[in-house]
């Protein structure tokens, strides 16, 4: 392993990179990793060269963001299929709403390979830091940590990079009358992410054309619960399922999850497509459902649902989250936090077509099972008992 | 058209330049628009004889001491900042009246306060070192060091030295340990 400093370079192996990125946890702080495609000028060239939790692939997915868990976050950049002009490669690490400084954590990593660039944290003011690029240099890709940033947060380094960001959307008014959060212009980058709480439960998100694109519903957790009390034993690992029940315009109705084998497609009805499950916990960002936006206009409404099919029904400790994540739309994030609930099944959200938007309700109801939640919002399956 | 120099390369400005008499040897850097504490980069040089030492201790010429060798030599100040396009400090020499027992002229930049800030050349964007013709402006050689350094806190970036009856410039690009006084007393100067 080779240990670089705040300034020091070294060349990067030939082929694809996986780049991995230590910044642990700040409490009460969410910290975001995002890389920019920067010309010569250090500028990117459109606002699709920022990869973020917003915008997860970028150039043709020479960059993307593979995943994020725990205080990692990694990305893959295929240096081949960089586009010419883009010169660096930079990663970056911003604190949410600025809730916390750099100087809470000891110091960050950045690993490619056998290099590992260490950047000491203590006594910092910024919450936005440039952590390494990745640069062109004579024909071939080397790596620099940087360890430089700005007071400022996201936006300032954003603006930095030539990225235009949107103006913070405003809180979405509370339920029963909820508004539409306002749609981003058209050539800025929206950095807000929206949570769905029980006061704030519903936004609505907006296309002109109708067509969402690929939207991404994450559900991740605590996969290994702590231990509780005296009568906690064996294993307390926690396998929560992603599920949907689809139902669209022309009244079919599906159920797509894992058990049954009911994985969905994407490009046929009911385009809705759940990812592989992963049952050994190797992967760390959790279950993936696909909801093909472009056919957005022959859906009618989507139940997202989570159920505990390992484990102790003990919802305060999955600490489960729902992440809906639409192209150029803000996050949505609906936390699974109500206490002490002993039902192993959680409706979590729904998805409504509503005049061609999409209206994103926080459910977060909970049930026995699937009959019993599939009575409560009405849909009428008939339900057998299933295994994987 | 200037000689682009990499490391180790080197180029006689006379051959450039037929009938050169003077010259600015400008040194530049990015500014930092990072926050956090400013990178404050000075320039310094030194006058050697044969022996690749000061003659004394006037010979150095840094922003507390701005010429040497008889006027020949002139730091025109420290920029504090590295704010500004093109060059942040310049030495101007007049070759012309270069004493003959000055062999070659060093020049090295460091970071001010590099440890206290945490601060290194490899956080410093885009260094280097041109030589310009002081008639008529022409740039006759510049050298970008920006991928020779990296955790390095003193980098000698050049010499302008005799050879023959010419002028040369040679691109150095070496990181030097200890700042600014340490690199002074390897070039025979008497630090206080």
């Amino acid at each position: 392993m080779t240990v670089l400093s705040p300034g020091a370079n070294a060349p990067l192996p030939s082929g694809d990179l996986t780049v991995l990125i230590r910044h642990g946890m700040i409490p009460g702080a969410e910290i975001d990793v995002s890389t920019f495609l920067v010309t010569g000028t250090g500028k990117v060239r459109s606002d699709a060269d920022m990869c973020f939790y917003g915008q997860p692939s970028v150039a043709g997915g020479a960059v993307a963001l593979a995943g994020a868990s725990g205080g990692e976050t990694r990305f893959t950049v295929a240096p081949s299929r960089i586009p010419a002009g883009v010169e660096r490669v930079i990663f970056t690490a911003t604190i949410h709403e600025n809730r916390g400084t750099f100087g809470q954590l000891s110091e960050m990593e950045v690993q490619v390979g056998v290099l590992t660039g260490k950047i000491p944290c203590s006594g910092r003011t910024e919450t936005a830091l440039i952590l390494a690029e990745v640069y062109r240099r004579n024909g071939s890709w080397k790596i620099r940590v940087v360890g430089q940033g700005f007071n400022g947060g996201l936006a300032a380094l954003a603006t930095h990079l030539g990225v235009e960001i949107a103006e913070p959307a405003p809180t979405p008014a509370p339920s029963p009358s909820p508004a539409p959060a306002p749609a981003a212009p058209p050539s800025t980058v929206n950095l807000s992410k929206v949570s769905l709480t029980k006061q704030n439960s519903t936004v609505n998100l907006q296309k002109d054309d109708g067509r969402f694109g690929k939207i991404r519903v994450n559900l991740n957790w605590n996969q290994k619960a702590q231990k509780t009390g005296l009568f906690s034993f064996g294993s307390s690992n926690i396998d929560l399922d992603l599920g949907a029940f689809v139902e669209m315009r022309n009244g079919n109705r599906s159920v797509v999850q894992a058990l049954g084998n009911a994985f969905g497609g994407f490009g046929t009805p009911p385009f809705v497509k759940l990812l592989g499950d992963d049952r050994t916990g190797a992967v760390t960002d959790g279950e993936w459902l696909e909801i093909n936006g472009d056919k957005w206009a022959d859906i009618d409404r989507i139940l997202i649902y989570a159920f505990i099919y390992e484990g102790v029904p003990n919802w305060q400790q999955t600490d489960g989250v729902v992440k809906i994540i639409v192209p150029g739309q803000p996050e949505v994030e609906v936390r699974m936090n109500e206490f002490g609930d002993k039902r192993g099944m959680c409706a979590v959200a729904s998805l409504e077509n509503s005049n061609g938007q999409v209206r994103v309700s926080r459910e977060v109801t909970f049930h026995k099972g699937h009959k019993e939640m599939d009575s409560s919002y009405g849909w009428g399956f008939r339900w057998t008992a299933g295994s994987k | 058209m200037a000689v682009s120099l990499s490391k180790g390369g080197n180029v006689s400005l006379t051959k450039e330049a037929p009938g050169l008499t003077a010259i600015t040897v400008g040194l530049g850097w990015d500014a930092r628009v990072t926050d956090g504490a400013a990178f404050d980069l000075d320039a310094s040089v030194f006058i050697c004889g044969e022996d690749g030492k000061v003659r004394s201790d006037t010979d150095f010429v840094f922003y507390n001491n701005k010429t040497g060798a008889g006027g020949a030599v002139q730091h025109t100040g420290d920029n504090t900042t590295g704010e500004g396009d093109g060059d942040d400090e310049q030495v101007k020499v007049d070759l012309s009246k270069v004493p003959t027992e000055v062999k070659k002229l060093v020049f090295a930049v460091t970071i001010h306060e590099a440890e206290s800030r945490n601060q290194n050349f490899g956080q410093v964007s885009n260094a280097f070192m041109r030589v310009v013709n002081s008639v008529g402006g022409s740039v006759l050689a510049k050298y970008d060091l920006s991928e020779d350094y990296s955790t390095e806190t003193a980098m000698i970036f050049g010499e302008i030295y005799r050879h023959n009856d010419e002028w040369k410039m040679k691109a150095i690009g070496s990181g030097f340990a200890g700042g600014l006084g340490s690199l002074a007393a390897s070039h025979g100067v008497n630090m206080g």
